[in-house]
């Protein structure tokens, strides 16, 4: 099957893939800023670009939204060429940009009706003002908005075409970690909705807290793909089991199972391997009659893992 | 917040409002009106434009055709300078509007991404530059009709000798200033190169193309570029239609020239930037 037959076996009506993207390539002059980026989306997921600023990420989503011209590859959302048939898919997807902003002047109501009207059928405003708090924003002018309020609105005037798929870049920049977190929440709830969400970031946690699952790039390539557990697994599953005892034979602990290494610093001990390591040492801890007032476990994080990706590229 | 996730034809079916959506694409005109009657609504809360493409000329008109007077003189082909004055201001605030105001509101849009925004929810380009066209017209008719009601209530106005000829040379004018303000405002890298090159090409084509001394107290190389420049046909059209005389070139086909390289220019710059 040539790529684009892939491509386009993926996203048709019988695949689940609705974004399917293969070997996309974007050059400005001689520099190639995506180079052979490759992933799906599924139907109804929570999808994640993960990179770090300059990675390619607003690139890739503005090329699949028609916004950018590929310059090679295949790309396909919906069925459709984002490049050729642009203006017919922007009617299916919706989308907070990044960097994109309204006239200073335009107040929220007037915006919300704008958009509404430039669709078919879409969403009653005042749902979209109820969810995501407007009320009391109607009258005032884009200048006037918050960090916060602003990306409020470029949500709603995102959701407000009923879209099949939502593309968010980096929807939680300026918010405070309260209003971060009821984001990531609405956010679950859209995609439990049945909108299928493109989540473009470079906050880590924001990733593995809310993506089900999500590409890493680095310097306009893949660098990982998966669930943010099995990124995070892909460092080799290692785990640190610490704890204090300083009169403790750790040569003693080097048998159990998963443990790897086992090392002493003063009267702390390190103690590092997969699975359930944790259970094994505390058991043996234990049952040696020296069980540990501070045993605890670290597991490495998905910022662990991004960082050494993007260390290793 | 909250989200209503009980949206039957959004969650349930979401290939039902997809295929309701793609098979009813933007009626691309509606769509251009509804933009630009939003984007009309803006332009009169911005006070500093309105000062620009409205305040100062007529309060230019007003100042030189009390000081010429209200006789006429030879030196303005034997029209009054004042009627002079205030028929030829209405080429003026046309490529005010065409040289400043449009491409600053234009290039700021892009600037700030209003225009991708739009882009993003399915406003093609050519919706785009219709509704950048419509809002120049708009704001043209609106600031001709402006100086001319405040000049012909200040000093008078005949009527027009071909009341068809002014409203030909209004339109061609217009057509030419609204093309060349599209072209800058998407040619231009942003809102402050679109003011700063808009004043550099308004001042002198002010000056010497019909709005500031008459022709005949040029000296032959100000003649020489008064002929180049399109306002100075706009303006020598208009003087000659309504009030049968002028010293102006009077170009149809060098307007309409203008125009189309202007058009040819706005079509090539915005689908670069715009898309």
């Amino acid at each position: 099957m040539t790529p684009a037959a892939g491509a386009a076996h993926r996203t048709g009506a019988g695949g689940d893939a609705v974004v399917a993207v293969h070997d996309l390539v974007k050059r400005y002059g001689a520099d190639e800023v995506i180079r052979g980026v490759s992933f799906d989306v599924r139907r109804g997921e929570l999808f994640g670009l993960l990179g770090t600023n300059g990675a390619g990420k607003t690139t890739t989503v503005e090329i699949l939204q028609g916004l950018r011209r590929a310059t090679g590859g295949i790309v396909q959302v919906l069925g459709l060429d984002p490049g050729a048939q642009g203006d017919r898919l922007r009617q299916r997807v919706g989308a907070q940009l990044q960097g994109a902003a309204l006239p200073d002047r335009l107040r929220v109501g007037e915006a919300l009706r704008l958009f509404a009207s430039l669709h078919p059928r879409p969403r009653p405003i005042a749902e979209l003002v109820d969810e995501w708090d407007l009320g009391r924003l109607l009258r005032r002018p884009f200048a006037g908005l918050s960090g916060g309020e602003r990306q409020r609105l470029f949500v709603a005037l995102a959701l407000v075409a009923r879209p099949e798929v939502v593309f968010l870049d980096e929807l939680t920049q300026n918010l405070d970690p309260v209003a971060r977190r009821r984001t990531w929440e609405v956010v679950r709830r859209v995609r439990d909705a049945g909108t299928t969400v493109v989540l473009v970031t470079h906050d880590v946690e924001e990733a593995e807290q809310v993506c089900d699952r999500l590409v890493v790039l680095h310097r306009g390539r893949v660098v990982a793909d998966g669930t943010p557990r099995s990124i995070v697994e892909s460092l080799g599953g290692a785990a640190t089991v610490r704890f204090t005892d300083g009169e403790l034979d750790v040569r003693t602990l080097r048998n159990l199972p998963g443990v790897r290494t086992v090392q002493r610093h003063g009267p702390e001990v390190h103690v590092t391997g997969s699975g359930p390591v944790l259970a094994h040492v505390g058991a043996h801890l234990v049952a040696a009659g020296r069980p540990p007032c501070d045993l605890r476990i670290e597991r490495p994080s998905l910022e662990d893992r991004f960082v050494a990706l993007t260390e290793e590229n | 917040m909250t989200l209503t996730t009980t949206t039957p034809d959004t969650a349930a079916t979401p290939t039902t409002a997809a295929t309701a959506s793609a098979g009813r694409p933007l009626d691309g005109l509606r769509t251009t009106a509804r933009v630009a009657a939003l984007e009309l609504r803006l332009f009169v809360r911005e006070p500093v434009m309105l000062v620009g493409l409205v305040a100062f000329p007529a309060v230019t008109v007003l100042v030189l055709a009390g000081v010429f007077g209200t006789s006429p003189d030879p030196e303005f082909a034997g029209v009054r300078p004042s009627e002079h004055y205030v028929v030829g201001y209405v080429g003026v605030v046309l490529a005010h509007m065409g040289l400043v105001a449009l491409p600053v509101h234009v290039a700021s849009r892009r600037e700030q991404g209003v225009i991708r925004r739009y882009r993003a929810s399915g406003v093609s380009g050519a919706s785009m530059l219709a509704c950048h066209a419509v809002v120049g017209v708009a704001l043209g008719v609106a600031a001709g009709a402006i100086v001319l009601a405040a000049g012909g209530a200040a000093y008078g106005l005949p009527r027009p000798e071909d009341p068809w000829a002014v409203v030909g040379w209004a339109g061609a004018g217009l057509g030419c200033f609204v093309a060349l303000g599209i072209a800058l405002g998407t040619l231009l890298p942003g809102s402050r190169a679109a003011n700063a090159v808009g004043n550099l090409l308004f001042v002198p084509m002010f000056l010497l193309g019909g709005g500031g001394p008459p022709r005949d107290v040029m000296t032959g190389p100000m003649q020489a570029i008064s002929d180049a420049l399109p306002l100075s046909h706009v303006i020598g059209g208009l003087r000659m239609s309504w009030l049968g005389a002028t010293d102006d070139p009077r170009a149809l086909w060098w307007t309409m020239a203008v125009t189309a390289a202007a058009v040819a220019l706005a079509f090539r710059s915005a689908r670069r930037r715009v898309g």
